[in-house]
């Protein structure tokens, strides 16, 4: 049907009061017959942007062109429309109707789409067929294997034929033999013009990938001698979203933590002094920063990457910077920050 | 989607046959209740009708020529028998009384009137009351002819049985002539409770006031008002537990099936036909239950100690109601369904 085209998306929403991005001004451009994968951990936006690609998600700003469908305009009924002809979705966890037989689950789709009852069944047991599950038309989900339901799931999916096919953690809860199955399935699913974006954490399928999307930047754990850096007050450390690799210690002045709320507006978290510490658990868990660092006054703070910072702490003090206690650090020789 | 709906309710199968039963049992109740309230209307105009009387004259100020009589004394019988229009016109009496059945005693309507009426019914067996000594009985009163009977201190001999004549929810009717009840109830005096009259009474005389047999049956059943209303209140309370069972049932199934709906909703499944699946199941629900509740019905009517007549229009009102109830019961389940975000179809399970 054509190429997939992502544009600034932008995708926000409150939690807690806050304001969260999963997705901050993401671009995508994807060519026809592509099998995509995005890697990524949890949290990072895979399913969002599946979401979003899927016609299910509105997001906050930026576009998704497929073809010559602009999604991101599309009305309710429109994108209904869109979910129907353009999309199929395979399930992380296979989602398939528990009261239906697989035979029935592949028909949902086609008799939703107008299909007459006798048309939809023979083209739903072609579907089982294809997928190898001719002798389990009659079974329902519970009486078969996962990857027997993964299966029918993918029927499912390609049931209107559609050009765009997007599978969540496709192999989250299979065994080793039962994702062999499933993976030969996607594969051979992205041909002709028909594209699939499979969003997952399993490395074993990358080899698959025509093209593979890190939804988080890989950084290699470095080993840097601590740095510091002089701030003016006002003026930003390091921003809300954003990947870091370094935990602060502040020398002199004070550091005002915000974070952004879903109205507008910021919190203030807390300021650190002195000898305080900030900025620990994205760099530990390779997680984008929770909230912004800024100087609230004039300020030095030195940045330790988190193999010298867990150097310095020694045994037992993993623990305590993950609970945020106070920590004795031996005084260091910081290096000066490169403007 | 309906055969989706089906299939759910055949894969929950257990839970829907309890909704059903629960509801066809309150909708039983529904029906004998309502069967209650009608049996009380239906015999007292069973009753009246029997009387043959087109119009009761009253006193005025009277609120009927049963319960609501002022006794009077028939000096104007005659004059009123010969007005025109007027076929016939008879004094008679009325009064609730104990027949007294060897060592058992049990309530009665007590109608006095001449032999060949106005105001005698048609007996089954036997001939109508001739002599003040004489009465004809309800068969519900379970004697025959030939028998006695005490009222009061007195000893009447049965002579005819009416046909299942009750009143006042159940009661057997007992008819005497007119002067044998002036006997009993006024102690020998010449007074009645009204005069009936076959025909038209052109113009009531002064001092009286008509009453038509629909006013003479709410006189009869004035005494069980209260009785009806309460039934009535009875049986709205019903039909509400009988929703909240439907509206709860529908509820459940579409917080247990809202990862369903969001599924149904990702593949691109039209809102409304998610909708009218549920709504299928409320109306399954509901008509199933009707069913089984006239079955019950009809096997519990027996058991009570009044006439229990369902009227025609409750078995049609009846499937109309409870699909409509079930519905608007339903509504909670409805609008849970159909907004529920399809973003939740990813994810864990």
């Amino acid at each position: 049907m054509g190429d997939l085209s992502i544009q600034d998306l932008v995708v926000e929403y409150s939690s807690g009061g806050y304001a969260v991005r999963p997705l901050d001004g993401f671009n995508l451009d994807v060519a026809a017959g592509s099998l995509v994968i995005l890697l990524g951990p949890s949290g990072c936006g895979k399913t969002t942007l599946l979401s979003c690609l899927g016609g299910i998600l509105k997001p906050s700003d930026g576009a998704i062109k497929f073809g010559d469908v602009d999604v991101t305009s599309l009305d309710t009924r429109g994108l209904a429309k869109y979910r129907r002809e353009t999309v199929g979705i395979v399930f992380q966890a296979f989602n398939l109707v528990p009261s239906l037989t697989a035979l029935e689950n592949v028909m949902v789709p086609l008799r939703s789409a107008g299909v007459p009852r006798q048309q939809a069944r023979e083209k739903a047991e072609q579907l089982l067929a294809r997928v190898g599950l001719e002798d389990r038309v009659s079974h329902r989900p519970g009486d078969l294997s996962g990857g027997q339901q993964q299966r029918v799931a993918v029927a499912r999916a390609i049931a209107l034929d559609p050009p765009l096919i997007l599978a969540d953690e496709p192999t989250a809860h299979l065994d080793f033999i039962q994702v062999e199955e499933v993976l030969r399935l996607i594969r051979e699913l992205a041909s002709g013009d028909r594209m699939v974006v499979v969003a997952t954490h399993d490395n074993r399928i990358l080899p698959l990938a025509d093209r593979v999307v890190e939804m988080v930047p890989e950084f290699a754990e470095s080993y840097r001698p601590p740095t510091t850096a002089t701030l003016k007050a006002g003026e930003v450390l390091f921003e809300e979203g954003t990947m870091g690799d370094c935990i602060y210690v502040v020398s002199e002045g004070e550091i005002e933590i915000v974070r952004e709320l879903a109205g507008g507006g910021e919190e203030l978290l807390w300021v650190a002094g002195p000898r305080d510490y900030f900025g620990e658990l994205g760099p530990l868990f390779h997680m984008p920063r929770s909230a912004t660092a800024r100087a609230r006054s004039d300020a030095a703070v030195v940045g330790y990457t988190v193999a010298v910072f867990r150097e310095r702490l020694g045994a037992g003090g993993i623990r305590d910077l993950i609970a945020h206690r106070p920590i004795e650090m031996d005084e260091t020789t910081a290096t000066q920050e490169p403007d | 989607m309906l055969l989706a709906a089906l299939r759910d309710m055949q894969w929950r199968k257990r839970r829907f046959v309890i909704a059903i039963l629960s509801t066809a049992i309150i909708f039983a109740m529904t029906l004998v209740l309502t069967g209650l309230a009608n049996g009380f209307r239906t015999e007292a105009q069973r009753t009246v009708d029997a009387l043959g009387v087109d119009t009761f004259l009253v006193k005025e100020g009277a609120s009927g020529p049963f319960v609501g009589a002022t006794p009077f004394a028939p000096v104007d019988l005659q004059r009123i028998a010969s007005a025109p229009g007027v076929q016939a016109a008879a004094p008679m009496v009325y009064a609730g009384g104990t027949v007294t059945l060897g060592d058992s005693t049990r309530n009665a309507d007590l109608f006095g009137a001449p032999e060949r009426g106005p105001g005698m019914p048609v007996v089954s067996k036997g001939r109508p009351p001739t002599n003040p000594t004489e009465v004809a009985v309800s068969s519900t009163l379970g004697r025959n002819e030939g028998e006695d009977i005490q009222i009061a201190s007195r000893k009447l001999h049965i002579v005819g049985i009416v046909e299942n004549s009750t009143a006042l929810a159940n009661l057997p009717n007992i008819f005497l002539t007119t002067e044998g009840a002036q006997q009993l109830v006024y102690g020998g005096q010449p007074l009645v409770a009204s005069i009936g009259i076959r025909g038209t009474l052109n113009q009531v005389p002064p001092g009286y006031r008509a009453i038509n047999r629909d006013g003479a049956v709410a006189d009869l059943l004035r005494p069980l008002k209260v009785a009806v209303n309460s039934i009535t209140i009875v049986a709205i309370l019903l039909w509400v537990v009988a929703a909240m069972i439907v509206g709860s049932v529908i509820y459940l199934s579409a917080l247990e099936r809202l990862r369903d709906f969001a599924v149904y909703k990702a593949i691109g499944v039209p809102t409304s036909s998610i909708a009218a699946g549920l709504g299928l199941q409320a109306i399954i629900v509901a008509l199933a239950a009707v069913v089984v509740g006239v079955v019950l019905s009809a096997l519990l009517g027996p058991i009570f100690p009044m006439q229990v007549i369902v009227p025609a229009y409750a078995y049609v009102l009846l499937p109309v109601i409870a699909v409509v109830f079930g519905l608007v019961a339903s509504g909670t389940g409805l609008h849970r369904a159909v907004s529920v975000d399809p973003a939740t179809a990813f994810g864990g399970p």
